[in-house]
């Protein structure tokens, strides 16, 4: 077996649960961490060049092939493989991102060495049978129409392709214009541009044996060919505010702002001020918008991160009378922000980030994700104690450095509605 | 695990599995109580009241309400059906206690008409939020054409007229008859002292007054009405069939839910095969509801417009099949494990087991392990699922679907 080393060692309670490290020729990252007193285990694999690594014109393709590689590979025909994947009971998840593509999922830890037998066939020898491409292409177009009957879901596509730099916003689903004019050849030599081995990342959590592990997933995946990822070339992001007509009961209002990424060394100042601003029921937009105001039922922020960009993205959700009075209260919270939080803002904030922390542990997939995410962004896993360590240590000084650098200056805007915010609209 | 169980003199059971590994602890008060139990006059009230709860007490205000639990770090919510309001948080077993005591004191809460005011206007844009969710509407209106005048038509969010009308005194006078403590059940899950939390439990409740609080229970098979809507701005056809299932009551409720995952799991169901995997429709989706007395199969499926009859048609083929040909033994299989792993899963956080500890208690005041389950599960058999395939006719369903207008 390759050098396999330890790398994390958490806490008493934990000891037997250190994260083992491998890499293979081509270059795909194993990490494995087996977890005592469960029964399940999860994987997920990570595979850098996601949808904008895609050229012009193809927008929507990987949404496609993700469809396509489930319909047949290795010796198992589409029907055959679905079958095998639902025999072992295998809860599967895939997704399309800016900057990779991911696949996994949880079962019970005796079915774990199967399922990743059935990924090795589909992600190294999918048959991509060219009379099966059109059901998948017209998936990805069913899809992406539904996303209109879902406003809610569509200002998100929306905000992040106004917000990020080009290619970075484009939507993962597609574009209609894209995706009626995509091809089988097309999407094949597309797979090679998206499938970049040399960065990808497979994270194990659960009932594992590591060595075992470790030499199964060596016969799987020991001999592919190693293949960069293509930086995409980035252009300037649109940023401002764009209304769609939108004849619904609310008007629903996107924006984000832009903040250092998840690799930055303020990283937990900015969750714990975005906790503060809009993470969760004593949060400030949540007090302010909704328990004092009444003006919404759906307000919040989230951190959104990709490697060089991310942003503190929000959403609010009002009837078409009270939207202007909505944005209005937001963007003084924001501003608001910029003088500082309070003690009791920092110890609720502090609290809040480590039971999620300790409480994400308790499930194997949420830790499988974490491993993979932490080596996709950081190229090295963070040990609990020194997250839990870094949360400890944030002070109202560290959080105010953070507030006094881009964040809450310029905005993106979106809203869906019967009429443009007019506050907006003047700005323009 | 250890299930311990206690009845304070006033009727409010706590029941508990201790976990001492469990690396958290979750808690919830089950109130059995939801929008069947509701007259017209009051259609809402429950899911309102759910709000009101995070209020405050006489003690405390809302937003002290807020930064109790967050301060607790408590990942804490409350939802509402038809037939159940819960309250719950997960937190880190040093803030169990406090958690506890914090939905101990909620409980009894002051329903101050200044918060109900402004509550009622949050209600009125979660009701406009649901309006802009098509997926959402078509099964509310489902459910509504299926129950016809069985209490289970009752609508939890209610309508813009029912909340617009409602006044305090209403509310707190369904409080009073619903939040009996005989009608409450508190369950705890995870690393937690039984014997400790229960007598915070009593000092807190133990004083609360017993109350006749029953429900009308009755079995209904379904209208089996058909209806289209039409809506500006819609892309997709939405459509949402109801039919009769069993009961929470019933045993056959695991042979229901493997028959669901047979038909409409979001994988290698008969649903995926005929609809998706050619990409008739995008979604096809299959649910059991075991509910108090009754039950349904609510299926949902989206697809382009013009896609409609066919959806429709191939739906009804797949249910003459399976009436006269019952399913295979490689279905169950593939439903038995995908069932299994997901009870295993969910079993590994308390926050996960929580649900199903007190639902088991509502229902069926009784206690089930997972293994209890697991074992409920592997003996299904296909003679079972059959039996349950003629007893509860697939093809006699309610229809509603919502979809553009300029489409045949």
């Amino acid at each position: 077996m390759l050098n396999a080393k330890s790398l994390e060692t958490h806490s008493e309670r934990n000891k037997m649960e250190s994260v083992e490290q491998m890499t293979l020729p081509g270059g795909l990252t194993v990490l494995v961490q087996p977890v005592s007193g469960v029964e399940s285990a999860s994987f997920s694999f990570l595979l850098p060049g996601g949808s904008a690594a895609l050229p012009d014109g193809c927008c929507g393709a990987a949404a496609v092939l993700n469809d396509w590689l489930f319909r047949g590979a290795g010796p198992y025909d589409s029907r055959r493989l679905v079958e095998e994947l639902d025999g072992i009971g295998l809860h599967r998840q895939s997704s399309v991102s800016p900057e990779y593509l991911s696949y996994g999922g949880s079962l019970e830890s005796e079915n774990l060495s199967r399922a990743l037998e059935l990924y090795a066939d589909i992600l190294l020898r999918p048959r991509l049978e060219e009379d099966l491409f059109e059901p998948s292409r017209q998936l990805a177009r069913q899809e992406l129409e539904a996303l209109d009957d879902d406003p809610r879901q569509k200002v998100s596509v929306c905000l992040y392709e106004r917000f990020y730099p080009d290619p970075l916003g484009r939507p993962c689903v597609g574009k209609e214009e894209d995706l009626r004019q995509l091809t089988p050849s097309q999407t094949k030599i597309l797979k090679e541009r998206l499938f970049a081995w040399s960065g990808a990342v497979l994270a194990a959590a659960g009932k594992i044996d590591t060595h075992a592990f470790l030499k199964h997933i060596e016969r799987l995946f020991g001999e592919i060919p190693p293949s960069r990822e293509c930086p995409p070339v980035l252009r300037a992001a649109a940023g401002g505010y764009q209304h769609f007509p939108n004849p619904g009961a609310q008007v629903h209002i996107g924006f984000m702002t832009e903040v250092p990424p998840f690799d930055s060394p303020m990283y937990y100042s900015i969750m714990a001020a975005c906790m503060v601003l809009g993470g969760g029921m004593s949060s400030r937009l949540f007090t302010e918008v909704r328990e004092k105001r009444g003006l919404c039922y759906a307000v919040g922020t989230r951190y959104h991160s990709l490697r060089s960009c991310a942003g503190i993205a929000g959403y609010a959700g009002t009837t078409p009378d009270k939207a202007e009075e909505t944005l209005s209260v937001i963007l003084s919270e924001f501003r608001r922000l910029r003088n500082g939080i309070s003690e009791d803002e920092l110890l609720r904030a502090k609290t809040g980030l480590k039971s999620t922390l300790i409480m994400q542990n308790e499930s194997t997939s949420a830790r499988a994700s974490r491993l993979a995410a932490d080596w996709f962004y950081l190229k090295r896993i963070r040990p609990l104690e020194e997250i839990r360590q870094a949360i400890e240590s944030l002070r109202i000084q560290s959080i105010q450095e953070f507030l006094d650098g881009p964040y809450g200056r310029k905005f993106t805007f979106v809203s869906f509605g019967p009429q443009p915010l007019q506050t907006l609209q003047k700005k323009e | 695990m250890q299930f311990q169980h206690t009845q304070l003199e006033n009727g409010l059971t706590i029941i508990g599995e201790v976990n001492p590994t469990a690396q958290s602890a979750a808690f919830g008060f089950f109130v059995r109580t939801g929008s069947r139990d509701e007259t017209s006059s009051v259609n809402g009230v429950s899911h309102f009241l759910e709000h009101m709860l995070f209020k405050g007490t006489e003690d405390l205000s809302s937003l002290e309400v807020n930064e109790a639990f967050d301060r607790l770090g408590a990942k804490f919510n409350a939802f509402t059906s038809e037939e159940n309001t819960v309250y719950y948080a997960a937190v880190l077993p040093e803030y169990f206690l406090a958690a506890v005591e914090l939905w101990c004191r909620l409980m009894r809460p002051a329903l101050r008409i200044d918060d109900f005011d402004v509550e009622k206007k949050v209600i009125l844009e979660e009701i406009a939020m649901y309006k802009d969710l098509p997926e959402f509407q078509v099964i509310d209106q489902a459910r509504q054409l299926h129950f016809g005048s069985h209490p289970c038509a009752n609508s939890v969010l209610g309508t813009e007229e029912s909340i617009g009308n409602l006044t305090a005194e209403q509310m707190r006078d369904y409080f009073r008859r619903r939040y009996a403590p005989n009608n409450l059940v508190a369950a705890c899950c995870g690393q937690f002292d039984f014997d400790q939390t229960c007598r915070l439990i009593e000092r807190y409740c133990g004083s609360w007054q017993t109350m006749e609080a029953g429900r009308s229970l009755s079995y209904f098979e379904g209208t089996g009405q058909q209806c289209r809507q039409t809506k500006e701005g819609l892309n997709s056809e939405h459509i949402c069939l109801m039919s009769p299932s069993v009961s929470m009551q019933d045993p056959r409720r695991y042979a229901a839910s493997l028959l669901s995952l047979i038909i409409g799991d979001s994988t290698g169901s008969r649903f995926f095969w005929a609809l998706v995997d050619p990409a008739i429709a995008d979604t096809a989706v299959m649910q059991c509801e075991a509910m108090d007395g009754v039950g349904i199969f609510s299926s949902y499926f989206r697809c382009p417009a013009r896609n409609r009859q066919k959806v429709l048609q191939i739906v009804q083929d797949i249910f003459r099949e399976l009436a006269e040909k019952g399913v295979s033994e490689k279905e169950l299989n593939a439903a038995k494990n995908k069932v299994l792993s997901a009870i295993t899963i969910e079993s590994e956080r308390p926050m996960g087991r929580l649900v199903s500890l007190g639902f088991n208690w509502v229902y069926l005041k009784s206690y089930r392990s997972v293994s209890e389950d697991v074992q409920a599960v592997k003996a299904v058999t296909i003679d079972q699922i059959n039996d349950l395939i003629r007893e509860y006719p697939l093809h006699k369903y309610t229809q509603v679907s919502i979809g553009p207008a300029d489409v045949l």
